[in-house]
C-alpha cells in the first residue's frame, strides 16, 4: 500500500507539471494577442491616408483659372441633396487601383459649417451606404474655401468629413 | 515487495507520458506565439509608406553643384547625378506630380545601363534605401506603367495606395492657319528664312507664382509644334541650325549660343530619335528642349529668352519666316534683331512666337487624376 501511494504521487506531479504548463502558454498567448491586435493600425492609417489624398486631389483645380471640383460640389449642393457627383468621383478615386482589380471600400461624407446663428451645422453630402454602428471606420477631412454656401456669398471655410471602411 | 515495485514504474511512466505531452502540446504552440511578434509584415508597411511618401511628396534631389539641374533632366550618360527619387513637382506641392519625373522614372531597363536606370540597383540606391523587392505601379489615364518585380501571391508584402494629380507640359503648335494669322509667311521669296520664338521667362514666373501651373522651362520640359510645312512646296527644305539668344537689362547685354546638346536636338516628321542639324523637313518639326538648355542660360539677370531657327529652301520661295536677323543669321546681334534691353528698342520687322498663359497660343499645363502603388516585400 505504501508502494501505491508511492505511484500516485508521481502521477500527480506529472498532471501538475502538465496543467501548470498549459496554463502558462494560455496566458502567453493571451499577452502576445496585445500585438497581433496592434497590426490593425496599419490598415487604418492606409485607409485614412488613402481618403487624405482622395479629399486632397478633389481640392486641386485642375487649371489656374478654375474652381476645384470640391469647391464647385459645395457650393451647388443644397442641404439635403444627396450630391452624386462627389459619390462618384469619391469612390472613384478611393477604390481604383493600377491593377484590373476594384477595392471594396465604403464612405460616408458630410460638410460642417459655421450658420448664421454662429452654431456649428453639418449635412450629410454622400454615402454609399448608411452606418450600422458595426463598421471598423476611419476618419479623413479637409478643410475647403468657399465663396458661397446656400445663397451666402461670403468666403468661408468649411469642414468636409469622410467616415471611411472596407466591407 | 516485487509487485510493488511494478506497480511503482507504471504509475511513473503514466504522469510522465501525460508531462511529456503537454510539454509537446506546447512546443507546438510556440511558432504560433511568435506570429504576433513577428514584425516583418510591419516593417515592409513602413517601407512602402515611405516610398509612396517619397514619390509623392517630394520633387527628388540631384547633386548639389552649380548649375542646378532637375535630377529627371540628366541623360543616361549622367544618371548618377539623380540621386534621389521623387515626383512631386516642388515639395510645396504633394500629391502633385511632374509629367517629366513619371516618364523619367518608369524608364527602366534590367541590363542595358545606357537607355534608362537599371532595376533594381538604380532604384534601391535612390528610392528603396534597403534590401527589399518591390513593385511601383501608377494607373496613368487607363493606362498602368510599372516598375519592378510582380508582386508574391502566397506571402504577404507592404502596400500603400496614394491618389495623385499629374501635371501635364505645357506646348503650342503652329500650323498653317496660325502662321497665316500671325503673317509669319513672309511675302520675300528668298533662300534662307529664320523663325524665332520669344520665352519671357521673367514674365512667366511670376504671372503664376503656383508651381502647380506654372510654364518653368529650365524645370520642365515644353514643346513646340511647327507642322503643315509641306504647304509650302519646295523639292527641299532643311532646318540647318538653332541658337538661342539671352537678354539681361542690367547692365544690359544680349548674346546668342549654338545649340549644341543632342539631349535638345528637334523631332523632325514623326520620328521618335532626336535629329542633329542640319536636317531635311518634309512635314513638321517638333522642338522639346530638355531643361538644362534653359537652365544653362537662365542666371545672371537673364529674363527674356529667343529660340532662333534657319530654314534653306532649294529654291527662292515663301516660308515660315517672322524675324529679321541682323547682320545674318549667322553673325546675329539679338539686340538689333530683337530688342535692345538697354534702350527698350525693339525690331519692327521682328515678330517672334510668344511662349505665353494665353490658351490661343500655348496649351497650359493641366492636372490629371491617377493613382500611385507601392509593394515592398
Amino acid at each position: 500500500m505504501v508502494k501505491n501511494d508511492g505511484g500516485q504521487l508521481y502521477t500527480i506531479e506529472g498532471f501538475a507539471a502538465g496543467l501548470i504548463m498549459i496554463i502558462t502558454a494560455y496566458l502567453v498567448v493571451n499577452a502576445t494577442s496585445v500585438y497581433t491586435a496592434g497590426d490593425t493600425h496599419i490598415n487604418d492609417m492606409q485607409l485614412e491616408a488613402l481618403g487624405s489624398d482622395a479629399l486632397r486631389v478633389m481640392d486641386i483645380p485642375v487649371s489656374n483659372d478654375e474652381h476645384s471640383l470640391m469647391q464647385d460640389i459645395i457650393e451647388d449642393t443644397d442641404i439635403g441633396v444627396n450630391n452624386l457627383t462627389f459619390g462618384t468621383t469619391f469612390s472613384s478615386l478611393v477604390n481604383n487601383k493600377t491593377g484590373s482589380s476594384r477595392d471594396h471600400i465604403q464612405f460616408t461624407a458630410n460638410v460642417s459649417y459655421r450658420s448664421t446663428g454662429d452654431t456649428i451645422d453639418s449635412y450629410l453630402l454622400n454615402n454609399t451606404r448608411n452606418l450600422s454602428g458595426g463598421e471598423h471606420s476611419v476618419r479623413a477631412t479637409k478643410w475647403v474655401i468657399v465663396d458661397e454656401l446656400h445663397g451666402n456669398v461670403q468666403p468661408r471655410a468649411v469642414l468636409v468629413e469622410v467616415l471611411l471602411w472596407r466591407d | 515487495m516485487t509487485d510493488d515495485s511494478g506497480a511503482l514504474s507504471i504509475d511513473f511512466i503514466a504522469g510522465f507520458t501525460i508531462f511529456l505531452l503537454a510539454f509537446i502540446w506546447v512546443l507546438s504552440m510556440i511558432p504560433g506565439l511568435l506570429i504576433g511578434l513577428q514584425a516583418y509584415t510591419i516593417d515592409y508597411d513602413a517601407v512602402a509608406y515611405r516610398t509612396g511618401v517619397m514619390l509623392v511628396e517630394d520633387p527628388g534631389e540631384q547633386v548639389v553643384a552649380y548649375p542646378y539641374y532637375p535630377w529627371q533632366s540628366y541623360g543616361d550618360q549622367e544618371k548618377e547625378k539623380a540621386i534621389r527619387f521623387g515626383l512631386a513637382v516642388s515639395k510645396d506641392t504633394p500629391n502633385i506630380l511632374l509629367q517629366d519625373k513619371v516618364n523619367r522614372f518608369f524608364c527602366v531597363t534590367t541590363s542595358d545601363p545606357a537607355v534608362g536606370f537599371v532595376y533594381p540597383k538604380d532604384y534601391k540606391d535612390r528610392l528603396i534605401f534597403g534590401d527589399y523587392r518591390f513593385n511601383i505601379s501608377l494607373l496613368d489615364q487607363g493606362q498602368t506603367l510599372s516598375v519592378g518585380d510582380v508582386r508574391p501571391v502566397n506571402t504577404s508584402y507592404g502596400y500603400i495606395r496614394r491618389v495623385v494629380k499629374i501635371k501635364s507640359d505645357s506646348n503650342a503648335t503652329i500650323d498653317n492657319p496660325y502662321m497665316t494669322t500671325h503673317s509669319f509667311i513672309k511675302s520675300d521669296p528668298v533662300l534662307t528664312h529664320v523663325f524665332s520664338i520669344h520665352i519671357n521667362n521673367s514674365k512667366l514666373l511670376g504671372e503664376i507664382i503656383n508651381p502647380a501651373y506654372q510654364i518653368d522651362p529650365p524645370r520642365e520640359q515644353m514643346t513646340i509644334n511647327i507642322t503643315d510645312l509641306d504647304d509650302f512646296l519646295q523639292p527641299t527644305v532643311t532646318l540647318t541650325a538653332i541658337k538661342i539668344c539671352t537678354m539681361v537689362k542690367n547692365p544690359s547685354s544680349a548674346t546668342c549660343y549654338p545649340l549644341t546638346s543632342s539631349l535638345s536636338y528637334p523631332y523632325v516628321d514623326g520620328s521618335n530619335t532626336r535629329t542633329s542639324m542640319p536636317a531635311p523637313v518634309n512635314e513638321n518639326i517638333s522642338l522639346r528642349f530638355n531643361p538644362q538648355y534653359f537652365n544653362d542660360r537662365i542666371s545672371a539677370g537673364v529674363g527674356d529668352i529667343f529660340i532662333v531657327l534657319r530654314f534653306d529652301l532649294s529654291n527662292p520661295g515663301l516660308f515660315l519666316n517672322n524675324t529679321q536677323a541682323l547682320p545674318d543669321f549667322d553673325t546675329m546681334n539679338a539686340e538689333t534683331t530683337f530688342f535692345n534691353p538697354g534702350t527698350g528698342i525693339v525690331n519692327p520687322n521682328t515678330t517672334p512666337f510668344d511662349y505665353n498663359y494665353y490658351p490661343e497660343n500655348v496649351t497650359q499645363p493641366r492636372l490629371r487624376d491617377a493613382v500611385l502603388e507601392v509593394a515592398v516585400w
